[in-house]
């Protein structure tokens, strides 16, 4: 689980999250989509804390790729 | 003074005489737009140049049109070089031009659209090749100028919005010949890296200064790439070819950059959201399963399991005491059946049931012998009684009655109809005798007596009798006086007497 991106740790959440809320879910399984659920929590908020900067880097003609300095 | 009149060959001679030794109307270069552009058969070009206020005729020969660069076309804004003639035949003047090239816009305006129409043509702009871009992109690739403002606009939004992914930029000139070729080498180099996303565009500018961005071959790549391209192209009234292939298209460059990512502070509070309801719901299950559970435990089955097992016992001995009375009715009232038919008659001596068909059987041929016999001797004695009958035994008797009786009404009819006749005899009789009938004259003088004293007793009423008697009548103006009122002094006044009348006036 911990390899999926973004975007599909937020989808199988809302899944798992429209799927508790519908109620008709024997409590085993229940249990088990909920633990499911936290642990997606985690591996979102994780990726979404995880870069405090976007890096920007330029592709040069030799393929080089070179940091981007805004003030140059 | 008498001046010397000129005929209209001389006048427009003269004109032309002077028009051409002006040089300010030679080599001349007029700016304007093309419109009511002809070709005649004989290859020379006829059109009107145009600015806001005015006309000028203008002609290109056909030697002249093999020099042009382009096809001039109506709407066109050129620079016509060549001289101003007079055309003398017809009076007017025109610019025969030498030379013409394109002005500015209204060239790129052409361009425009004959492109814009082709690749629409073609399919290049249809929706269904609009490919979708990632909502959480982790690479976002930026084709336009490394030192422009556009790519530090671009960067800047990422990073505040969405610092989670990496941005490459490749870098390109934006403006000149030479960028279109880059922006389509960029665009082709672009794919070989993993990107989510590719942003191309620049920052605002003229029309010349946005034209790469109109050209085929950029437009091309844009489709033909198969990673979902943002354009955003100068300021939002700006809309380029570029535009119209693209995936989507951005006003800005830093709208380009809203579009490509999300806002990682949106996206925390919505993993957040799901937290909370992910608890919430979960909380709800665990309630809703322990009430469940609740409601099963306080039940008496689950408190007092053997009651099951008593209830199950009440109900089959129920059952089997319901059984036993239900089969013992059955048997009784069967028996009490046979009983009743045991007793009858006819189950104890069958016999007589035949002694019963047999009396009634017997009855029934007495009753018929003897009604049959009945109507035998009826009919007998009502022969008897028709061969006795007189008229059977002597018919003449019947023939002489009625000979009798028919004698007897010709002898009634006989007596009354000389009755009759002697009735009416009597009456033409008295008729005859009458006195009308002796004397009919008689009844025509009683008829003029009568008439004579009418008259009589009209000639009592004539007013001229009166007149006899003395009296007279007066009148005036032929009309009777009947009182004083009626005439006045000096009327003339006429009285008529038995015998004449008086002329008379009133005094």
């Amino acid at each position: 689980m911990e390899n999926m991106s973004f975007e599909e740790s937020l989808e199988k959440l809302e899944d798992i999250v429209n799927k508790l809320e519908k109620g008709d879910v024997p409590l085993d399984d229940a249990i088990d989509e909920f633990n499911k659920a936290m642990n997606l929590v985690k591996i979102c908020n994780d990726k979404l804390n995880s870069a405090e900067e976007a890096i920007a880097k330029i592709v040069q003609e030799n393929g080089d790729l070179i940091e981007f300095n805004s003030n140059e | 003074m008498e001046k010397e009149k000129l005929t209209v060959s001389q006048i427009n001679a003269y004109i032309k005489k002077r028009m051409s030794m002006d040089h300010g109307l030679k080599n001349i270069y007029v700016k304007g737009e093309i419109s009511n552009y002809k070709s005649y058969p004989r290859g020379h070009d006829y059109f009107t140049l145009k600015d806001e206020d005015s006309q000028l005729k203008a002609v290109i020969y056909n030697h002249r049109k093999r020099f042009l660069e382009f096809v001039p076309e109506n709407g066109m804004k050129v620079i016509v070089k060549g001289t101003i003639e007079v055309y003398e035949k017809n009076g007017y003047y025109q610019l025969k031009a030498n030379s013409i090239t394109e002005d500015g816009l209204g060239h790129y305006h052409i361009l425009f659209e004959k492109l814009k129409n082709k690749l629409k043509d073609e399919g290049l702009f249809d929706e269904k090749y609009k490919k979708e871009i990632p909502k959480y992109p982790k690479h976002i690739g930026v084709v336009t100028a490394s030192n422009g403002a556009a790519v530090k606009d671009i960067i800047t939004t990422i990073k505040r919005r969405y610092p989670l992914c990496e941005i490459l930029i490749f870098p390109s000139l934006v403006q000149g010949k030479q960028a279109a070729p880059q922006i389509t080498a960029q665009i082709k180099n672009a794919q070989k890296y993993d990107l989510d996303t590719l942003i191309i565009g620049r920052g605002g500018g003229s029309i010349e200064d946005l034209w790469p961005f109109n050209e085929e071959i950029v437009a091309r790549a844009i489709f033909e790439c198969k990673t979902p391209i943002i354009s955003a192209v100068g300021h939002e009234i700006d809309f380029t070819i570029a535009d119209f292939v693209a995936d989507l298209r951005a006003p800005t460059p830093t709208a380009a950059a809203e579009l490509a990512v999300p806002q990682i502070k949106e996206l925390k509070n919505n993993v957040n959201q799901l937290t909370r309801r992910a608890n919430k719901s979960m909380n709800k299950i665990i309630q809703d399963k322990k009430i469940n559970l609740n409601n099963i435990t306080d039940k008496q089955i689950i408190k007092n399991p053997e009651s099951i097992y008593d209830i199950k016992q009440m109900h089959l001995d129920h059952l089997i005491s319901n059984l036993n009375n239900f089969s013992k009715a059955i048997i009784s009232e069967n028996k009490n059946k046979l009983k009743i038919l045991e007793k009858s008659n006819i189950f104890k001596n069958p016999e007589s049931i035949y002694k019963l068909q047999k009396n009634s059987l017997e009855s029934l041929i007495n009753s018929l012998n003897y009604s049959s016999k009945n109507i035998i001797s009826t009919n007998k004695n009502k022969l008897k009684i028709i061969k006795n009958n007189t008229a059977l035994k002597n018919p003449k008797k019947i023939y002489h009655e009625k000979q009798i009786s028919l004698n007897n009404y010709i002898n009634r009819i006989d007596y009354s109809s000389k009755k009759i006749i002697s009735d009416n005899r009597n009456q033409l009789e008295i008729i005859k005798n009458s006195k009308i009938l002796k004397n009919p004259n008689e009844i025509k003088i009683r008829k003029q007596n009568q008439l004579l004293n009418e008259i009589d007793k009209l000639e009592i009423l004539n007013p001229l009798l009166t007149l006899k008697r003395g009296y007279s009548i007066a009148k005036s103006d032929d009309k009777v006086i009947t009182s004083v009122k009626d005439v006045k002094t000096g009327d003339e006044v006429d009285i008529k007497l038995n015998d004449g009348i008086i002329n008379t006036k009133v005094i």
